[in-house]
């Protein structure tokens, strides 16, 4: 054991500070305090130089003469430093060192027109800065820098706002740097050192604020060497909402916001279904050929989950938490979140209760837990909610979930639905706290779904981390046409799980296999020891929803397969029976009743029998799910897919549009035509 | 000379609205406030933006210090707080960065870029503790105050500090030993 030895905390050396930095932090702070005291004596600030009558008058004049040069220097040099600087930021976030210090730092240069330079060049030369979203830190910033031109504006009289201005314009996009928008006397500072600020930001496209967590695709695997494949279900959609708002906007989506899995689950598919709740799954399987790549072969696994009747549904016990802060107010953000939830209340059983929860600066209760009988209340209360308003208490999240336990029911659906732009920012600022909070409440048997609204500040990463502690599903919401199907029509799905803890594994048998790859699913691979894991957390499956996985094999014997065979690799150890020798593999599920802790298996073989020797005549959700699989890859631009292209999505998905009902077919046909013309 | 008299004849004067003898003070105290910040911030820049802060707001304040208490500890009892509330409003804005994102599924903040450059893991750990327990050690230790000066800033008591003290020595022997 090595005790820390923390007495070296003391002695260790701390980094100077710059000087130019303690020179602009005194000539701030004296420019505060002069405010102060001429605030406090109840002048106006410009005349508090001529305002002395203490018996300490004259030394007092002299000092104070000595530290208002000393402060006007300081901003000065703040601002021909920091504008120059600035504008090296905000155009490539390498400012020269060097010729930042040899700029002129006079002192002793008259005032008005050192100070007023400045002003006239810096707005004018600095292109704005798309706006931050106001981190709270800037406020202070802000009112620091105010202090420091309210100081040269009593003497100097440039005017009062300049140092405000000219930091706001300047400073550098917000999502690149690691630290909050600094006074323009920072940025000086900051650009006079060496060292470039580090940008620790990994979105690629700059015209994305949204935050998306980077994955490789998964890697091909040889069946010999790592037969089995394991991982958790993703009933969660939320990745192709977002490409679809993308390439609506004639962008692409980027790569690293595009989950296969996603699209593919996106769509309602018919799937042979389960008899009972008590098998809730039935796993269909299918093998084709791959359309992209000839030789090789595609398993489809489609689980279909059972569908409650109305009657079998447990009653629904849901708290909304709802974010209310400004950047909510666009049309497709609270007004929609309204929208969605009115749809809801029509779709819920009259005992079902809702509470709503709003957030922003504080937190506040909207609605206590209402059955949705007294449907009158709810709406009103849905009417009311506005963006901007809320109560004080930065509670949010455990406002929401102590009325969800408030009105906890065993028997019942207890979720807590957070509908949010990405701002998160609930009450809870640890990261580890909030997770750790949300799996204490899953435990509990409070479960947490997303509704992700809005584009520009989307937290993808954040919000899928923390469904999946919650046992959740996020969802993006883009259109109303959108909530109604995360809502409404899929609200038993997402509301009413029928069970939890969903894993696939696959063991691939080398003997027919010889390389594999699983298309999508990066986010959820789970360890071969996990599946029989019970502690092991995995996806949720809601009433009557379904999953698709698809694996892209390549049959033994190929020549076309990527790796090589081991020279001493043992010849495929199968001690299978004659029969098992003709599988391909063998498919098993894991999952657990929504009420039980123990988890319960399906088993199936995936064999010749349900091949079919062209894609042409799978069936058609099978061919439909293809194309999307391939339409994800393209975006991902993921390296697997050879010659195959959107033209070859399209000719795919026009020919498995089926009856499409509600257009989410001829929509995906649009935006693979989109994807073609759309600019990165 | 000005510069001569004390911390708290300074205070007395720069209370009563006295500039120059609050320039002294401030001059004089800077160093120690900028150090304090980058104690708990670890990053130069940061810890130039939170002394700035810290000195304005002392300015502001001025006015209502009574002499009640030593000058220095009301000065860092300002840098102290504004430090915290710094670490607490850039952990909103940090909490969205995508490269920190990992961190919501695999533990703590990273690291900052002075201290894998100075190498400085000690800080590092520190620096991760939970606030209350980090503020504890730096206080005691890197500020040298003693337990009930340290409960006093923290608003907290004396047996509380201690117990912060031992619950982030242990935390903090569990991180190091597999380091070492």
């Amino acid at each position: 054991m090595i005790e820390p030895d923390l007495t070296r905390l003391k002695d260790a050396p701390v980094p100077p500070p710059d000087s130019d930095a303690k020179r602009v932090a005194l000539a701030a702070a004296m420019a505060a305090f002069e405010k102060g005291a001429a605030e406090a004596q109840g002048s106006a600030a410009p005349q508090r130089l001529s305002h002395a009558s203490s018996p300490m008058e004259g030394k007092r004049k002299m000092r104070q003469t000595f530290y208002f040069d000393r402060a006007l220097a300081a901003s000065i040099i703040a601002l021909m430093i920091g504008a120059p600087a600035a504008f090296m930021l905000s155009r490539n976030y390498s400012p020269g060192g060097g010729s930042i210090s040899s700029l002129p730092i006079g002192r002793a240069a008259p005032p008005a027109e050192i100070a007023l330079a400045p002003r006239v060049k810096a707005p004018a030369a600095i292109s704005p800065a798309p706006t931050p979203s106001a981190p709270l830190a800037r406020e202070e910033r802000a009112k620091t820098a105010g202090a420091l031109g309210g100081r040269a504006d009593g003497v100097a009289a440039p005017p009062p706002r300049l140092a405000g201005s000219v930091r706001k314009d300047a400073a550098p996009p917000p999502p690149r740097s690691l630290q909050p928008a600094k006074p323009v006397a920072a940025i000086g500072a900051e650009g006079a050192r060496p060292s470039p600020p580090v940008d620790t930001n990994v979105v690629p496209e700059s015209e994305f604020r949204d935050r998306f967590e980077s994955k490789e695709t998964s890697p091909v695997k040889s069946a010999a060497s790592e037969p089995i494949s394991t991982f958790s279900i993703d009933v969660d959609a939320a990745s192709y909402a977002f490409a679809r708002r993308a390439l609506n906007a004639g962008r692409l989506p980027p790569k690293d916001s595009v989950r296969v899995e996603e699209f593919v689950n996106y769509f309602p598919y018919d799937y042979p279904k389960p008899e009972s709740a008590q098998t809730p799954f039935k796993p269909t399987i299918m093998v084709t050929p791959s359309p992209w790549s000839a030789g090789n072969r595609l398993v489809h696994v489609a689980i279909q989950g059972y569908a409650l009747q109305s009657a079998e549904r447990p009653r629904a016990n849901l708290v909304f938490l709802i974010d209310v802060s400004g950047s909510m107010s666009p049309q497709d953000r609270l007004p929609l979140v309204k929208n969605a939830l009115r749809m809801l209340v029509d779709e819920l059983k009259p005992e079902d209760t809702i509470a709503v929860v709003t957030y922003a600066s504080g937190s506040g209760v909207a609605l206590e837990p209402t059955k949705i009988a007294d449907k009158a209340k709810i709406l009103a209360a849905i009417d009311a909610l506005g963006a901007g308003g809320s109560t004080a208490g930065a509670q949010g999240i455990q406002d929401a979930y102590r009325l969800a336990e408030s009105n906890f029911d065993r028997s019942a659906v207890n979720r807590v639905i957070l509908a949010t732009d990405g701002d998160f920012n609930v009450g809870v600022t640890d990261q580890s706290e909030l997770k750790g909070l949300i799996e204490r409440k899953r435990e509990k048997g409070v479960f947490l779904s997303i509704l992700g609204f809005g584009q520009g500040n989307y937290n993808d990463a954040l919000m899928q981390a923390l469904a999946q502690n919650g046992n959740g599903a996020a969802v993006y919401v883009d259109t109303l046409n959108e909530a109604r199907k995360a809502l409404v029509e899929e609200a038993s799905s997402t509301l009413f799980p029928i069970a939890k803890d969903v894993k696939i594994q696959v063991e691939w048998n080398p003997a027919r296999v010889s390389e594999y790859r699983l298309i999508g699913y990066e986010t959820r691979a789970l360890r071969r020891e996990d599946f029989n894991n019970d502690k092991v957390d995995a996806g949720d499956v809601g009433s009557g929803h379904r999953v698709t996985a698809i694996y892209e094999i390549t049959p033994a014997g190929s020549e076309k397969k990527l790796l090589d065979d081991l020279r001493y690799g043992k010849k495929t150890p199968t001690p299978a029976a004659a029969q098992a020798e003709s599988e391909l593999g063998f498919l098993k599920l894991r999952y657990k009743l929504p009420k039980e802790e123990a988890s319960r298996l399906i088993e199936q073989p995936i064999a010749e029998q349900q091949s079919v020797e062209s894609l042409a005549r799978a069936p058609q959700d099978v061919r439909f799910s293809v194309a999307v699989a391939a339409f994800a890859q393209l975006l991902k631009g993921a390296p697997y897919l050879g010659e195959y292209g959107y033209d070859d999505v399209i000719a795919l998905a026009q020919s498995a549009k089926g009856d499409d009902p509600f257009g989410y077919r001829a929509e995906f046909v649009n935006l693979a035509r989109l994807a073609k013309s759309a600019r990165p | 000379m000005a510069g001569e008299d004390t911390d708290g004849e300074l205070a007395r004067r720069a209370a009563a609205g006295d500039a120059a003898a609050f320039a002294v003070l401030a001059e004089r105290h800077y160093d120690r406030v900028y150090a304090l910040a980058w104690r708990w911030c670890g990053a130069r820049a940061e810890a130039q933006d939170v002394a700035q802060d810290a000195m304005v707001k002392m300015a502001t304040a001025m006015n209502a210090f009574r002499n009640d208490c030593a000058f220095t500890t009301w000065a860092y009892r300002i840098a102290y707080t504004t430090a915290i509330d710094h670490i607490r409003a850039r952990r909103k804005i940090v909490a969205l960065e995508p490269a920190r994102m990992s961190a919501l599924v695999d533990g703590p903040d990273g690291d900052t870029p002075e201290d894998e450059m100075m190498g400085q893991d000690l800080w590092r750990v520190v620096r991760a503790l939970p606030d209350q327990q980090r503020d504890a050690v730096l206080l005691v230790y890197a500020q040298d105050l003693s337990h009930g000066e340290a409960a006093a800033l923290m608003g907290c008591s004396e047996k509380t500090v201690s117990w912060h003290l031992h619950e982030a020595r242990k935390r903090l022997k569990n991180q190091l030993e597999p380091a070492r």
